[in-house]
Parts: structure tokens; sequence; C-alpha cells
């Protein structure tokens, strides 16, 4: 039965091909903007997940994501260091700052100032000097790729024409002298703004002054310690919020799926990938099973049941499907390699693939149960007609 | 015919393929930078945290100038040990010693004076005023013998009765005279007055405390250690100028032992109790650090001072002061560097609504 169905369905060569590049094209749609909503959603914690020294993340109640500044006293951190089941814990600020550059270019940067003693929160990777340089007179890191591109020479300065920014440049921070001393690399980042790193203590002297500046304080558990237990005591003792990796980074990424709108517009065309599915699918099955009425007419006067012809077609489908989804998963993933290249957020993980095919399946078998209406009806006296 | 059925197939089982791997390349976590150095861990179950900063047992003396002027010499040393008095630097006193001569020519002045008035009366001034005497004494007895000549007379009309009236005068102004005369003599004799020589015993008294005063006045040129102690910080060479009272020029401290303290906030000010455990940490390295000895608890609560470095003091919250100290040769630190340091405590941090 399976065979003859698969006949059937093999044996109209353009209808089949259609129906599977149909589905890939759904499948493509869905998996594709799924995966770039996902990597976008990724970004908006990819600090989180870069510093990963860090076990507990402590902030003010109001911190939104992790780019907010409601910075709070300074002396939140003894009191930090002071709760039972901290090992330690080192202040981070976090500000924009304007900077000029050689060329006389202006821009606005995020500030990143990690403690002076043990460096925690230094950014992953160092492609020039290391991080122990981030101690050296004024000294600063920039990202490589913000080096390349926001923050690279436009013009010529000191006859060199247009480069990117490099160790040893000069930059004016909020009208402060600072020397480039490192590139480092980070993860892609939702917020788009270069971020610089330096020390916390010339971050203070850097940043406008106020009486507050400490924007976030990350800690370290001690051995043995449950991160969740230690953050309900600080949340506890003090008035500030304390938060795991996970559980700040569905902070970060519940904000800005609020005030971006980003769901809805993801959810919208994913929504259409499935109706493209679905009418694709019916259309393509509905025209097969018409021009195929005579035989399935025919089987059912050989006497196969309404519901051995409802599987035969769910098979087809099914299978249809099946190609069709595989073609689909591949083109988003190749397409994915490519986006990368161009910086476009693409992170497509195992449940993207697993739901995607689930929903395209269900999208495809519901078109065909629709479809097969028509010869359910059937009065298998129909082939002995004309 | 079969070759093509496979390609649909095919197509779709290598897209599979490369979403599979896409899916299982698609986890980014980086490893983390590691810590440049060891983060400060207190080794106590329960404990308060602290920002130090190392003093010296002394405390830090500012030694500022009492007067502003241009410095001398400089005799302190950068980390010399001074004992207490000893001279640290010296201000330019020339115009004072200067003042001195004058000064003191008005004392002498002063005693010379008293001793003119208690060598009164002078030797050579006698004998005229005696000789005034005996001279009014003389025209006394002058007169005297002229006004006999004629009451001695039987006949009273012999001489008018006015020239006996201006002889009987004439006596009588002779023994005025007289009686001048000698009152000079006798308080010519009777020498100096003494209230003069009191008044001349008050401006010796003046110009002493002059003289005494300006020696003061150049003393205080000279700058001393108020305490024994080690020169910290030298901020004065020759040739500058100092102002009173504006900075401080030279920094002095006892390092016999260190001691650290360390701020607590508020918050937690209630747990840390008199005579607690505690242990400082070097910025920078966690592995160097040393036991505390409790030395006190500063009782006022003071508003708590940003060590940002910069100009701008900000308070935001009020410490409590904690003061401990540890010998001077434990640890490589030194005078006015900050420490981590956390105080052993018995209870939690917000213990009470934890339970």
């Amino acid at each position: 039965m399976v065979r003859t169905a698969l006949e059937m369905l093999l044996g109209d060569r353009l209808k089949y091909v259609g129906l599977v590049v149909g589905l890939a094209f759904a499948a493509l749609l869905i998996t594709q903007q799924a995966s770039i909503f996902s990597g976008f959603m990724l970004r908006t914690g990819a600090w989180i997940r870069d510093t990963g020294q860090a076990d507990l993340w402590i902030m003010d109640r109001e911190t939104e994501f992790t780019d907010d500044r409601k910075p709070m006293l300074d002396s939140a951190l003894l009191r930090v260091r002071g709760i039972d089941g901290i090992d330690w814990a080192v202040p981070l600020f976090k500000g924009y700052v304007a900077l000029r550059l050689p060329d006389g270019r202006r821009r606005n940067v995020r500030m990143l100032g990690i403690d002076d003693a043990t460096l925690a929160g230094a950014p992953p990777e160092m492609v020039e000097g290391e991080l122990a340089d981030l101690r050296r007179d004024r000294g600063l890191f920039v990202d490589v790729a913000d080096a390349a591109d926001d923050l690279a020479l436009r013009s010529v300065v000191d006859g060199e024409g247009p480069r990117p920014l490099r160790v040893g440049d000069h930059l004016d921070v909020n009208d402060h002298a600072m020397t480039v001393v490192g590139l480092s690399r980070r993860s892609r980042e939702f917020f788009w703004d270069p971020l610089i790193v330096t020390t916390y203590q010339r971050a203070l002297q850097v940043a406008p002054h106020e009486r507050r500046l400490m924007a976030m304080i990350i800690a370290k558990v001690a051995p043995g310690e449950d991160p969740k237990l230690v953050a309900q005591r600080v949340e506890r003792s003090t008035d500030l919020a304390a938060y795991t990796p996970d559980e700040f980074e569905s902070v970060s990424t519940d904000f800005v799926m609020r005030k971006t709108g980003i769901l809805e517009n993801f959810g919208i065309t994913i929504a259409l990938g499935f109706v493209i599915g679905v009418l694709v699918a019916g259309q393509m099955l509905y025209n097969f099973i018409l021009e195929n009425q005579r035989a399935f007419a025919a089987m059912k006067a050989m006497g196969a049941s309404n519901a051995r012809i409802t599987k035969m077609v769910s098979v087809q489908v099914l299978f249809a499907a099946t190609l069709g989804f595989g073609i689909g998963v591949g083109l988003a993933a190749l397409s994915g390699k490519v986006l990368e290249r161009t910086g476009l957020a693409f992170h497509m993980n195992w449940q993207i693939p697993v739901y995607g095919a689930l929903g395209l399946f269900a999208c495809a078998w519901i078109a065909a149960l629709f479809s097969i209406q028509r010869v359910l009806r059937l009065d298998p006296a129909t082939v002995f007609k004309g | 015919m079969k070759l093509r059925r496979l390609v649909l197939p095919l197509l779709s089982l290598a897209g599979m393929a490369v979403a599979a791997t896409t899916v299982i390349s698609a986890n980014t976590h980086k490893p983390p930078a590691p810590l440049v150095s060891e983060p400060a861990r207190s080794g106590f179950a329960r404990r308060v945290a602290g920002a130090g900063i190392v003093e010296s047992a002394s405390e830090n003396v500012s030694v500022g100038a009492p007067v502003s002027a241009l410095v001398r010499e400089v005799r302190a040393q950068r980390g010399e040990r001074v004992a207490a008095g000893a001279p640290l630097f010296a201000l330019d006193d020339r115009a004072l010693k200067a003042q001195r001569g004058s000064r003191e020519a008005a004392l002498r002045a002063a005693r010379s004076e008293l001793a003119r008035l208690e060598a009164l009366p002078r030797p050579e001034d006698l004998p005229p005023a005696r000789a005034r005497v005996d001279g009014a004494f003389a025209t006394l007895e002058h007169a005297r013998s002229e006004l006999g000549m004629v009451e001695a007379l039987i006949d009273a009309r012999a001489v008018s009765h006015e020239t006996v009236l201006q002889r009987r005068n004439a006596v009588r102004e002779a023994e005025a005279a007289h009686a001048v005369a000698k009152a000079e003599l006798e308080r010519l004799e009777a020498g100096a007055w003494e209230a003069d020589l009191e008044i001349a015993r008050a401006s010796i008294d003046r110009a002493q405390a002059a003289v005494a005063e300006l020696d003061t006045e150049i003393e205080l040129r000279t700058v001393r250690a108020p305490i024994a102690g080690t020169v910290l910080q030298l901020d004065v060479r020759p040739g500058e100028y100092v102002e009173a009272g504006s900075r401080r020029y030279l920094v002095l401290g006892d390092l016999a032992w260190l001691h650290v303290r360390a701020d607590v906030d508020e918050n937690d000010a209630w747990r840390v109790k008199p005579g607690a455990k505690a242990r400082a940490f070097v910025r920078g390295n966690g592995e160097l650090s040393t036991d505390l000895e409790f030395v006190r608890i500063d009782p006022y609560v003071l508003p708590k001072r940003s060590l940002t470095g910069d100009t701008l003091e900000r308070v935001d919250t009020r410490v409590l002061q904690v003061v401990f100290r540890f010998p001077t040769d434990a640890l490589p630190v030194y005078v006015g560097q900050q420490m981590d340091v956390y105080i052993e405590v018995s209870e939690a941090a917000g213990a009470k609504a934890g339970r």
C-alpha cells in the first residue's frame, strides 16, 4: 500500500517536485526566520555569557537589561562581600562616554570598567596585547570588530590613510586622554554601540561625576553553594537584585522583546511560513488528488476503505514534507553560514528544526485532510462512468 | 529512472546533515578570560567586608608650616626616622634676625635708663645746688641786717615808713628764696623718684619681651617633628614658598606597627563586635594576606569617602571605621595603600529577615 502510494506520488513528477519545493520553501522560511530571531535574542545575552567568571549578577532592582545604568552606592560592594556564600565580588562600571578618535570623529561608546586587581569581567579573548596590559597608565581595550568598523580611522592621520584603530592610538574619552593598549574580541551583541574596556577606578575618573557610579557587581559563589540560594540571600539582606547568568539573560531578553516588538515581527514571518506551507501543500495535493480521482475511485471500487485511502494520502504528504523539510532546513542552515559573514544574527538551536518539522508536518497533513474530503465522498461508480 | 528518483531524497538528506552540523556547532559559549590575580577570599564563614586603608600607628601626621615663608633648608629625608623635636625644615628668617639688633639695642637703652635713674643724684649737680643754698642764705642774712639797721633806729622818722616796709619784704623774699634753694637741694639729694624707677623697670621688661617674641618667631621658622616617626612624604624643597595651613608639606608617621582602617557600611555596622578577628588582603594579589589585631572601633560613624583619587570627594553612605593593626614587616604594603579587609562576625547579613 505504501509502495502504491509512493508510486502514485512519484508518477506525476511535476506535481511531486512542486509539492516538495513548496514545502521546502515553507520550511526554509520557518527555520531561517526562527534562527535569526533566536540569534538576535542570543545576542542580548552575549555579554553575560562572555563574562563567564560570574556566578551571580547583582544590580539595582530597576535594572532591566545588560546596558541599563541604574548605578548603586559604592558600599553595596562591601555589603555583598559580607554575605554568606559569596566567594568573591567585584564591581563593574558600564555607561556611555563620548569618544574622540585620532581623525577627529566623535562617537558615543559604551565604557566597561572592570576590577583593577583581578580584571574579572574582561573580554574572553585578546587579539593583541594581554590582559595585564590594561593596568598600563590610561590604557583601554577596544574590540577588534569595532576597531575595524565603527572606530576605524576614516581619513588620513599622520600620513596614513584610512585604517583600523590599533594598539598605541590615543583617544579622548570624555576629554581624558587614553591609549589603546590591546585589542580584544567578544561575542557580537544585540546593542551595536562600540564597547571600550578599562579598569574600574579609571572608568570612575573618566565618567561624569555622579554620586553613584557602580553599575553592577559580579560575584562568584563559594564552592558547594547553590547560586540561586546565595542570590536569594543577597536579595534578602540588601535592596538589590541578584541573578544567575541565565536569569539575567532572560531578564535582558524579555526587556528587548518587550521594547522592540521583535517577537511580533518574527512571529508574523514564521506564521507566514506556516500559512505558505499549508497553502502550497493544500493546493498541490488538491490538484494531485483531483487528477488521481479516478485511481482513488478504482481503489474504492476494489474495496479500499476510506481509512485506507486517508493513510495512503498521509504517507504521500509526509514523504513529500520530509523531503521538503530536509531541503528547506538545509538551505536555511546554508543561508545562516552566508549571513553570519555579513554580521546578521543567526543561531539554529535544536528546537528550531524539531519544532519546525513538527509544525510543517502538521500543516501538510491538515492540508491533505482538507483535500481528501472529495475523494472520501466519492462514489466508486465514478470509475465506470465516462 | 531510479537515479532521478533519488535526487530529491538525497538533497533532503544533505540538507538535514547541514542543519544538524549547524545545530551542533551553534553552541557559542566562549571560555571566560582568566582572572589576572587571585581575588581576596575571607576564609571566615561569616564576615563583614571593609575597604581598608593602611596608615601608621600614630595615624599620619601632616606637618604644615606655621607661617608663610620661603624655605631655607630641608633637613628631613624621605623614609628617615626622626626623633621628636628634630628639625625637619627651616624657613627664611633673615628679616627677623635683622630686627633682633634693634630690639636688643632698645633693651640696652631701657636698662641704661634704669641705671641712670638709680645713680641719681649726679654728684656734679650737688655743689651748684649747695652753692645756691649758700647764696640764698647770704642774701637772706644781708636782707636781715639791712632790716635790723632801720629797726634799730631810735627815731623812726629817720627813715621813711616805706623804706622799712621794703626792707621787711626783702627779708621775706630772701627767706623764701632760701627755702626754695634748700628744697631743691633736698630733692636733688633724694635721687630718682620711685615711680620713675618703676616705669624704667617696666620699659626693660617690655624691651626684653620684644626680644623674646622675636626669638620665638625665629624659632618658629624651624619646623620640628611633633612625634618620633618616619618621614612618609616630603613635598618641600629649599627655595619654595610654603603657605601657613594651606596643605601638607611633610607627612610623619610611626611605623612601629601598621594600622589598617576599615570602612564598614553602616548597614553592617551592627554585626561587628569589638575584638573581632580580621584579615587584610593585598589588592592585586589575594594570596598575600595577614591576620589583624583589633585596635578599636572609632565611635563616630562618618560619611564614606570614595577613594577615586579624584579631587572631588563624593559622599554616598556613612561608614563605621574599625582600626586593626599588623606588624610592619608582615606584608609588602605601604602607608596609604588600599586593602580588602574581612572581619569575622557571628551573625549573617540580614539574619533577622532570613528566619
